[in-house]
């Protein structure tokens, strides 16, 4: 019973995804007054029916209280979380106690973490971003709803299974000298062929890594690339995920089942094997669905001719820091390259369209901020007052749309909003600086959103040559790849399943588990967990291991629950079972720094993590500011133990852990 | 009443049957709107909003909602046919609190008013809106904010009250349900519990008529009415639902024994109050209509007890006591279970606190005085038991307490009686106010409400408040020999308890603590219990994020967090919740890992220093 619903402020349904028992529980209530096979459509009608007027009583408290729903409990423990960004309005619903409050809040935070690496600063015009989300072809939509759809089962099967992305940190694979020699095979061989390439279309690898499931191997970033952000990368290995799903977990029949249904038009070629499970992932209740699933299916069918390229990159917008700022969503190209089943090759590409992007921004930003200032009641200069002046903007803004041409239909209508806004703004006859500006402001920013659409959104026309490094140079990329690794495939394989294990760690009785963060560099530490019948580990195997997972994951949320609240350390007696989490911060030395004030958020505020709002690098921030000209390190550490140990050994264990396990000499497996 | 506002932001009810064709305007539909000065448009923009999106939601998850939250408020929801009650909260309130709120001001209306629907059909709805607000405002007033976390009762610190006089009371209560109508009781002093019989619950809704009648009685123009009795007692219909009448029913009151000292003139009720024996207690216990979650711990905590307590009481045969296992031979020095308590099952636990106020034995001069689950319960018991039996032979005669101080205090009582009814005349009693709907039920499918009359008889600050049957009323005999048996020990109690100081509370010590007890419904704390006890303060924000987290997680014992100014331990047993702070010590840690950290410390420490509070954490 989930599902997940995104509507504009008219009720309008942008996105939704069910899974099988909520929409038969919308079918159900809405089949007595409907009539069966009217196909897609019809079950689009159903939710956005019945969700109506919870959506338009959400607009109306916002109007009228100036206060808006945040979530819904009912006595059977449903759960229905509700967040507004701009214009649009999720709405997260959990039926089956099989999601918290705080978890569906942040599927929501996650989902639109997704769309903004897919639509980039489209998703800052309510406007384009709705008529993004919901094209007007039914087909179109059709695909784009299946695609979002699918990731956001990836992300879901991902958070529920990886302890990387429940703790949103990446996890490395554990092996030094051959993270070592990938790293520079990486940079020597392979990025550097790449770039000096003339195959590459005036494209430029900034980062290339290799992934082992979810795990890193090996990650380059070029020396004339920004970090790439935790959030952002985390993001790229969903999507990676999403288009090479690993089976790791063939004998778990859920991901299975989750993975056939949609990736037919992104995988290479159409397996048959897909379209089989597909049928039998569909359970018997849903018999009288099948016209509407075989209907969608044709669909689909109809758009798999030609099947995409897959050689074509997917667009992602990522943030860049460079000197002169922070640039959100900057488009970048990005190549996922098979090398086998479970390991994957990614490439990022800077597209040499790039600094348009950045000028949009900052004519964003200038425009944002000026509507803020005018709104605020400020007037005249004070209002025109910021780092990048109005009329620094004026002549640059003039020199961008003459570089844009006036050739096409959306540089045209930018040129003559712009000219009105500077007619009502600097002529005699104008209004000047005030609250009636602010309209043409919006609209600036709208008509800047629609040129970004423009230049990175839509594919070129069918005549030109798609901006791309070439099928041939990806493929060799792919085979230079594949020769350094061949003997080590199946090692990896393996590696990826049992990272590190508890074995390793006999001088430690009594711990049963253990996860360390890094939250300064996103990285994360933690034994293997496996859950299913096959593979044995040292917590037992099937029910004994699922029971320990499942008491990892509540322990991170409710670790998070009390970091919320202002409180780093926590230790819980639960069970037969001891829990401690400690959060720290250490400069760079290692010194451990004094615990500092965190602060306390509202129970509806973003969700803890790194993924889809960063708030350790909040944290950071916030905690510097009494540690100028120091560089802070932010730690994490949540241990499980056995009940029956002495708390003294506990917290002796802990301290071991957190002080060993960044100190690659020190630890047996680094 | 700045806290007031705070805790409550909003409460309404909203009648959605009054509001179904599209032209009706929803203020049709508004019951009661709390704050009442609020202006209509905006109290319909709530209900209605409201109201629309509970019914959405309601219909797409099958079940009604529970819990709405805003960005600013959060609101407790509770919907039952066309009503819709609605509670809000700032959003820092233990969302369980906001609950247990609304769920207590729900049950309490219906408690003094029947069914929700007749009573809207037979009052006006400015009678009712009264009513409302003065619930509500009884439920909000004058309790610190730990108070409100944990709904607990307000009670005399017994720490500062000599525990012959908690004995003394209980005993009263005793004494008064010899007769066969009267069902169980409480004592109150100044708004605050001396001793109860009944379950928290209960003796929370009972103590709104009690503050009602005190608010009443300070006033001159008190309508004034005299009962047979002459003196400060008043009665009022109130309604007990099926569950709760079963459990004040089942206390076994040996009626065999009762028998030659009342005449039966309750001929159905003899067939549930016949005598009963430990055993067949516990068989009618198991069988008797299944009790809400919330009580089946007091059903099976206080019935045995008052079994237990009753059986000494008036048991001819010793060897009956003796051979009770829980029960030690009446003159044992030291219980022989007395070490092996707090290992003991929960209920067992239970049992004995349940009755802590009451129980306290003073008989020999070297018996320690604990606070609270004492040891010697049913030594002070047994003593009763030897002391009072030959005086129980009639309600009516005056308790003779054994002891040094009672020869005294009898005519100083016998003075303050003859003031006290003198005064009385002039004073409220509301006698026989008519019900106002016999016998209502508010629909098939929910369990019947059953009127009963609450009888008060007012000793100034203090109040007997029983449980009767209606027709005690009536019965003026019954209802003399109550009054008559109880005067003079009221009149003693009152008195006692009057001169003892408000107290400081106990010495704050380096160190915060608050103890609930979840059976009793009780708290013990040192933090300053002031109204309005700032909710802002580390103890009371980690204590009710902790308590929070008790009520989510049912195999979680214990917890410490910490943030960069408070550690808080946070320990709880089926029976109750401790949490503890220690002051001072250096805060100053890295938060890393350190087995020396002071915060790890706590939980020995709590287990020493509130010992002497009567906290055992062993």
């Amino acid at each position: 019973m989930k599902c997940l619903l995104i509507a504009s402020e008219s009720a309008e349904v942008l996105f939704h995804w069910t899974d099988p028992e909520f929409q038969q529980n919308i079918q159900a209530q809405y089949g007595a007054s409907q009539e069966e096979g009217q196909g897609l459509p019809a079950f689009e009608d159903s939710i956005s029916t019945l969700f109506a007027p919870i959506i338009i009583s959400c607009s109306t408290m916002v109007d009228r209280l100036g206060d808006s729903y945040t979530s819904f409990t009912t006595e059977n423990n449903h759960i229905y979380v509700l967040h507004q960004f701009d214009e649009c309005l999720y709405i997260a619903v959990n039926g089956d106690g099989e999601e918290g409050e705080d978890d569906l809040r942040r599927k929501i935070y996650v989902m639109k973490k997704i769309i903004e690496v897919l639509f980039g600063m489209v998703t800052l015009s309510s406007n384009l971003l709705r008529r993004e989300l919901r094209p007007q072809d039914t087909e179109q939509r059709a695909r784009l709803w299946k695609h979002l759809q699918s990731l956001l089962e990836t992300y879901s099967h991902l958070r529920e299974n990886d302890q990387s992305f429940l703790v949103e940190a990446v996890e490395r694979l554990i092996h030094p000298t051959l993270c070592e020699q990938c790293i520079e095979f990486l940079e020597r061989r392979l990025v550097q062929q790449l770039n000096s390439s003339v195959e590459r279309a005036r494209e430029e690898v900034l980062h290339a890594f290799i992934l082992v499931h979810t795990k890193l191997l090996a990650f380059y970033s070029s020396r004339n690339a920004s970090t790439l952000a935790t959030s952002d990368l985390l993001a790229l290995i969903i999507m990676a995920q999403n288009m090479y799903p690993s089976n790791t977990d063939l004998d778990d029949p859920g991901p299975e089942v989750r993975n056939t249904n949609n990736h037919s038009f992104y995988t290479p070629e159409p397996s048959p094997t897909d379209r089989d499970s597909n049928k039998r992932g569909s359970t018997p209740v849903f018999e009288f669905m099948d016209p509407d699933i075989q209907m969608a299916e044709d669909s689909l069918q109809t758009l798999e001719v030609p099947p995409p390229d897959p050689s074509t990159p997917r667009r992602v917008f990522l943030e860049i820091s460079s000197k002169d700022g922070l640039y959100p969503m900057m488009p970048h190209s990005m190549y996922c390259l098979p090398l086998w089943p479970g390991i994957t090759l990614v490439l990022l590409t800077k597209i040499p369209t790039n600094n348009v992007a950045a000028s949009v921004y900052k004519y964003l930003e200038a425009f944002a901020k000026l509507e803020k200032r005018l709104s605020e009641g400020q007037e005249g200069s004070a209002a025109t007052r910021g780092t990048l002046t109005i009329h620094d903007i004026r002549s640059k803004l003039d020199k961008f749309i003459k570089a844009l041409g006036p050739s096409d239909l959306q540089s045209a209508q930018l040129q003559n909003v712009w000219t009105e806004f500077k007619n009502r703004a600097f002529a005699r006859g104008g209004t000047g600086f005030n609250k009636d500006l602010i309209p043409w402001c919006k609209n600036m920013k709208t008509q800047l959103c629609g040129i970004y659409r423009q230049c990175f959104l839509i594919d070129s026309g069918p005549g030109d040559i798609p901006q791309r490094l070439s099928p041939g140079l990806q493929e060799r990329a792919q085979t230079m790849v594949q020769e350094k690794l061949m003997d080590w495939k199946d090692f990896l394989l393996v590696k990826s399943k049992r990272n590190i294990t508890m074995v390793s760690y006999p001088d430690f009785p009594g711990l049963i588990h253990f996860i360390c963060v890094d939250r300064s560099t996103g990285q994360m530490i933690a034994p293997s967990l496996n859950i299913t019948e096959r593979t044995t580990s040292e917590l037992g195997k099937g029910p004994v291991a699922q029971f320990i997972k499942s008491k990892v994951w509540s322990l991170v949320s409710t670790t998070r629950r009390f970091l919320r609240k202002g409180y780093s350390t926590v230790t819980l007696r639960d069970g037969d079972f001891y829990f401690c989490y400690f959060l720290w911060f250490e400069n760079e030395t290692g010194y451990k720094l004094e615990a500092g004030d965190i602060p306390i958020l509202p129970d509806d505020s973003a969700p803890i993590g790194m993924l889809a709002w960063d708030y350790y690098r909040k944290l950071l921030r916030y905690y510097s500011k009494n540690h100028q000209g120091e560089v802070v390190k932010c730690y994490e550490l949540l241990t499980v133990h056995l009940g029956v140990i002495p708390t003294e050994i506990i917290l002796q264990h802990c301290r071991q852990l957190a002080s060993k396990l960044w100190e690659p000499s020190r630890n047996p497996l680094l | 009443m700045a806290e007031l506002i705070r805790r409550c932001s909003n409460f309404f009810l909203y009648d959605g049957s009054k509001v179904t064709g599209e032209g009706d305007p929803t203020r049709e539909g508004i019951c009661y709107f709390y704050p009442e000065e609020t202006p209509i448009d905006k109290q319909e923009l709530l209900c209605g909003q409201l109201a629309g999106v509970g019914r959405c939601v309601s219909e797409l998850s099958s079940s009604p909602v529970r819990i709405l939250r805003l960005r600013r408020n959060k609101y407790a929801i509770h919907m039952k046919d066309d009503f819709f009650w609605a509670l809000g909260c700032s959003v820092e309130v233990p969302t369980v609190s906001v609950c247990e709120l609304l769920d207590q001001l729900i049950k309490l209306f219906c408690f003094y008013n029947g069914s929700i629907r007749q009573s809207y059909q037979l009052n006006s709805r400015e009678t009712l809106a009264a009513r409302w607000a003065r619930y509500l405002s009884h439920l909000q007033s004058g309790s610190s904010e730990l108070h409100h976390i944990f709904s607990c009762l307000r009670t005399i610190d017994s720490t500062n009250v000599d525990p012959l006089l908690l004995l003394k009371a209980a005993l009263i209560l005793q004494a008064c349900q010899r007769c066969p109508l009267v069902l169980a009781g409480c004592i109150l002093f100044r708004g605050r519990v001396v001793s109860t019989q009944m379950s928290p619950e209960l003796t929370m809704k009972v103590m709104v008529h009690e503050s009602e009648t005190y608010t009443k009685a300070q006033k001159p123009n008190g309508l004034s009415s005299t009962s047979s009795s002459s003196a400060a007692v008043c009665s009022t219909t109130v309604f007990l639902t099926m569950s709760e009448l079963q459990y004040l029913q089942s206390p076994p009151v040996d009626k065999d024994l009762r028998s030659h000292s009342t005449p039966h003139k309750d001929g159905p009720l003899k067939k549930t109050r016949l005598s009963r024996t430990l055993s067949d207690m516990a068989s009618t216990e198991s069988d008797s209509s299944d009790p809400g979650p919330s009580q089946s711990p007091q059903k099976m905590s206080f019935s045995p007890c008052l079994s237990e307590s009753d059986n000494s009481l008036f048991s001819p045969a010793p060897s009956q006591s003796a051979a009770d296992p829980l029960h030690p031979p009446p003159q044992s020095p030291e219980p022989p279970f007395s070490n092996g308590k707090h290992s003991h099952e929960a209920e067992e636990e239970a049992l004995e606190q349940s009755y802590y106020q009451s129980f306290h034995s003073n008989g020999d001069g070297d018996s320690q005085i604990h606070n609270k689950g004492d040891d010697s319960v049913f030594e002070g018991n047994s003593h009763f038991n030897g002391g009072g039996r030959e005086g129980d032979t009639a309600c009516g005669t005056v308790f003779d307490f054994r002891g040094g101080e009672s020869g005294n205090e009898e005519s100083h009582d016998d003075k303050e009686l003859v003031g006290d009814s003198g005064r009385a005349q002039g004073q409220t009693a509301e006698v026989g106010d008519p019900p106002p709907c016999y016998g209502a039920f508010d629909n098939p499918e929910e369990s019947p409400l059953i009127p009963m009359t609450l009888y008060l008889h007012r000793v100034k600050g203090l109040v007997l408040a029983l449980l009767v049957e209606p027709h005690f009323l009536s019965d003026t005999a019954s209802m003399e020999e109550v009054y008559h048996s109880s005067l003079a020990s009221l009149n003693g109690l009152e008195a006692h308890l009057r001169t003892i100081s408000p107290g400081a509370p106990g010495a704050q010590g380096p160190y915060i603590f608050a103890h609930f007890d979840c059976i009793q419904s009780t708290l013990t704390t040192n933090l300053s219990g002031r109204p309005g006890g700032a909710p802002e303060h580390p103890f009371v924000r980690a204590t009710s994020l902790l308590h929070l987290h008790f009520c989510n997680t049912e195999t979680l014992q214990e917890a410490i967090i910490r943030s960069a100014g408070a550690a808080v331990y946070g320990t709880r047993s089926v029976a109750q919740e401790t949490y503890f702070q220690q002051h001072g010590g250096s805060l100053r840690n890295s938060g890393i890992p350190n087995h020396q950290d002071s915060a790890f410390s706590l939980p020995s420490k709590a287990r020493h220093r509130l010992l002497k509070h009567g906290v055992n954490l062993l």
